[in-house]
């Protein structure tokens, strides 16, 4: 089937002419019709740039030289061991799934798990292409969701997850990038739908292997039903010479209840973001992201929450600590939409420099349109306290493990609501590596 | 000699605060330092604790022979020197009781011991922590987190006990206690006099040296050690005052 788009004249930019190479080699399936406008609309648009809101600290420019090809897909035996290390012990999950460059690869048990549905979004779609087509729509020309569109045009094939019951150990999905030469890109989708009174946890934990890290588009969509509970994790754990660029959209039904872990502790330039729509009564998003510079490491996490509806709910925190060169920035916003009353909001922002040529920048924002609603927010960005630092040196610790300890106190507020202890533990060994040469802090101090 | 301070003299932020102080402080012995606001009490705790922002102009000080001065605060309290803070710091996220293990652990480490058992660690832990009339929560909590005043106090005794230092300086301990929180504390401070060891008393009032006899009481004033004597200079100072009692050095 050969396309035509309208819009190819302005795929100006080596990447744009790549992606819409792409989208030329696919093959028709029952999503084309959206999948072709979120192409047009993407080509319209192209990268966003720094004069885009959400992309202000983010620049894309050298993506833009690139010529990008499909990464590879891979069979489970081209996996290395090492790269399946999960984030939890054997006995706290109930299974593993494998997603290589974005291509599921399931083993023929992986159809239900503890009470999770299974499937791959290639076969869901032939089933009910119009409830999948829900899923990938409204299309959005937002800046944030650029790569969303990039994203829901390309990806080939991907996982949707309906959770059922109260499912009691939490499901891991892994996601490994791995490339068979520069200029790789990967389009991960991932589609986790909770039915009404249904309860499960679900960790993304995503790892790199090999020497060329495949650019990654990935996205995932969580919807709540009726009174579901969520708790979900997506964790980065990717070398620094990978380019992560990562979307998350949460739709919120009445009385639902999502709980989601943001994880930066790995990557080069790591761009996430969230979007969240309470859109009925009752709907509470509890959000936290830990967010680790390490190095030239550049984190920039946008979060958008948008208050739908009468009584809904939610917390952010986020706890950014940057060392070496690292930049992290976190921004968040809150939208309270008319009609939205007595809707509650929270955001904490704090981050920890740890060197002086690290960077944090962070903005909480406010737009509220109801009357009768409560929304508190704060930013903090500071050094160690030497009060406390001095505390523990009069009691005989020494300076390193003193200034590990109060890094360590500094991101509590994140570790300790994490309700898997093996995944809480995983995170917190992983963070202990990166924490900042004693030296430097010295200097520093 | 414990602690042998010489004209010791100290700056903070280009304003001079300790101005000349001596004193000397043996084994087995209390000593009461006492003082009105600014005089220099606190500055001359946290100087002897090793505290960086502090601005060490002249003078002398030794413990058990060694240059105290040249130590990091660390190395002070590893060799046998503590502080008791007159506002102990919150550390929320770090546990009470794993800082405390870790406090002793560096000491034993540095006197060349093995780690303490974490049984036997516990078991000495809880029976401190009655003696100093703690509840059982102060195990699971953060350093002074969320601790009243008196709890603070307690906490900063109850770390004392733990670590058995040789010399324990105690900023302003009975400040913010009540009278039974006073005796608790008081008690585990006697709890610990002993021929080997020594404690300096930073107060403001008489009241505390009630329960905690000092064989010596220095009245300091100005960053200086304008009066020393007996415990009967504590109960002078009650009745008449600092001015009172320094206008007569004057």
């Amino acid at each position: 089937m050969t396309r035509n788009l309208q819009s190819s004249a302005q795929a100006s930019s080596a990447a744009l002419r790549s992606f819409e190479a792409q989208w030329r080699m696919r093959t028709a399936d029952a999503l084309s019709p959206v999948r072709e406008q979120a192409m047009m609309r993407f080509l319209k648009l192209g990268l966003p740039t720094q004069q885009d809101e959400t992309w202000r600290y983010t620049n894309l420019r050298s993506l833009a030289g690139h010529s990008f090809s499909d990464a590879p897909r891979k069979t489970r035996g081209e996996i290395e061991p090492h790269a399946s290390v999960s984030l939890l012990d054997a006995k706290e999950r109930a299974a593993t799934l494998l997603m290589v460059n974005g291509y599921p690869l399931l083993s023929a048990t992986d159809t239900t798990v503890n009470g999770i549905e299974v499937n791959t979004i290639r076969e869901f779609s032939r089933l009910e292409p119009a409830l999948m087509r829900r899923f990938l729509e409204p299309l959005s020309d937002a800046d944030q969701q650029r790569w969303t569109l990039l994203n829901t045009a390309l990806f080939v094939d991907g996982l949707y997850l309906k959770v059922t019951t109260q499912a009691a150990t939490p499901l891991v999905i892994l996601h490994v990038s791995t490339g068979d030469g520069l200029d790789n890109v990967a389009y991960p989708r991932v589609i986790i739908e909770a039915a009404p009174d249904s309860k499960a946890t679900i960790i993304e934990h995503h790892v790199a292997q090999g020497e060329h890290t495949p650019l990654s588009n990935s996205n995932t969509l969580i919807a709540l039903g009726r009174d579901s509970q969520l708790e979900h994790y997506r964790v980065y754990a990717t070398d620094a010479g990978a380019t992560h660029l990562d979307s998350l959209d949460i739709r919120q039904q009445q009385g639902s209840r999502c709980k989601q872990f943001t994880i930066v502790l790995g990557g080069g330039v790591v761009r996430t973001s969230l979007e969240a729509h309470l859109g009925q009564p009752g709907a509470t998003l509890d959000s936290y992201s830990l967010l680790v510079g390490h190095q030239d490491r550049h984190v920039d996490c946008v979060n958008t929450v948008t208050h739908g509806a009468r009584d809904t709910h939610s917390h952010q925190t986020a706890r950014a600590i940057a060392s070496d060169a690292s930049r992290v920035i976190f921004n968040s916003k809150v939208i309270v939409n008319a009609g939205a009353v007595h809707a509650e909001s929270r955001q904490s922002a704090r981050g920890l420099l740890l060197s002086p040529s690290a960077e944090i920048d962070t903005r909480p924002q406010l737009e509220i349109h109801a009357d009768e609603v409560k929304c508190a927010h704060g930013a903090t960005v500071g050094r160690l306290d030497p009060d406390m630092l001095f505390y523990m040196l009069s009691r005989g610790l020494d300076r390193d493990t003193a200034q590990s300890l109060l890094v360590y106190a500094f991101l509590a507020d994140v570790l300790t609501d994490m309700s898997v202890p093996s995944a809480r533990a995983s995170i917190e060994s992983a963070l202990i590596s990166q924490l900042p040469d004693s030296q430097v802090l010295r200097n520093f101090r | 000699m414990l602690l042998k301070i010489s004209d010791l003299h100290a700056r903070v932020a280009g304003k001079d605060i300790l101005r000349g102080v001596n004193l000397e402080v043996r084994a087995g012995e209390v000593h009461a330092i006492m003082g009105p606001n600014g005089s220099g009490k606190s500055t001359l705790a946290q100087v002897l604790a090793g505290r960086e922002d502090y601005e060490i102009t002249g003078g002398t000080v030794t413990f058990e022979g060694r240059d105290l001065l040249a130590l990091p605060a660390e190395q002070r309290a590893r060799a046998g020197l503590f502080l008791g803070f007159q506002y102990p710091v919150e550390i929320p996220g770090v546990n009470n009781v794993y800082l405390l293990k870790a406090a002793l652990n560096a000491k034993r480490k540095a006197a060349g011991e093995p780690e303490v058992d974490a049984y036997e660690f516990l078991t000495l832990i809880r029976q401190k922590m009655k003696f100093m009339q703690m509840s059982e929560s102060f195990l699971t909590r953060g350093v002074n987190e969320g601790f009243s005043g008196g709890e603070k106090k307690r906490n900063e005794v109850l770390q004392m006990l733990v670590l058995e230092p040789k010399l324990a300086i105690l900023d302003e301990t009975d400040s913010g206690l009540d009278i039974d929180a006073l005796k608790v504390v008081s008690a585990g401070v006697n709890s610990l006099r002993d021929p080997a060891r020594a404690v300096v008393l930073v107060t403001h009032y008489q009241r505390l040296l009630d329960y905690i006899v000092p064989d010596q009481v220095h009245v300091l004033s100005q960053g200086r050690i304008l009066k020393s004597g007996d415990k009967s200079l504590a109960l002078e100072l009650e009745a008449r005052g600092y001015d009172g009692v320094l206008g007569q050095v004057a």
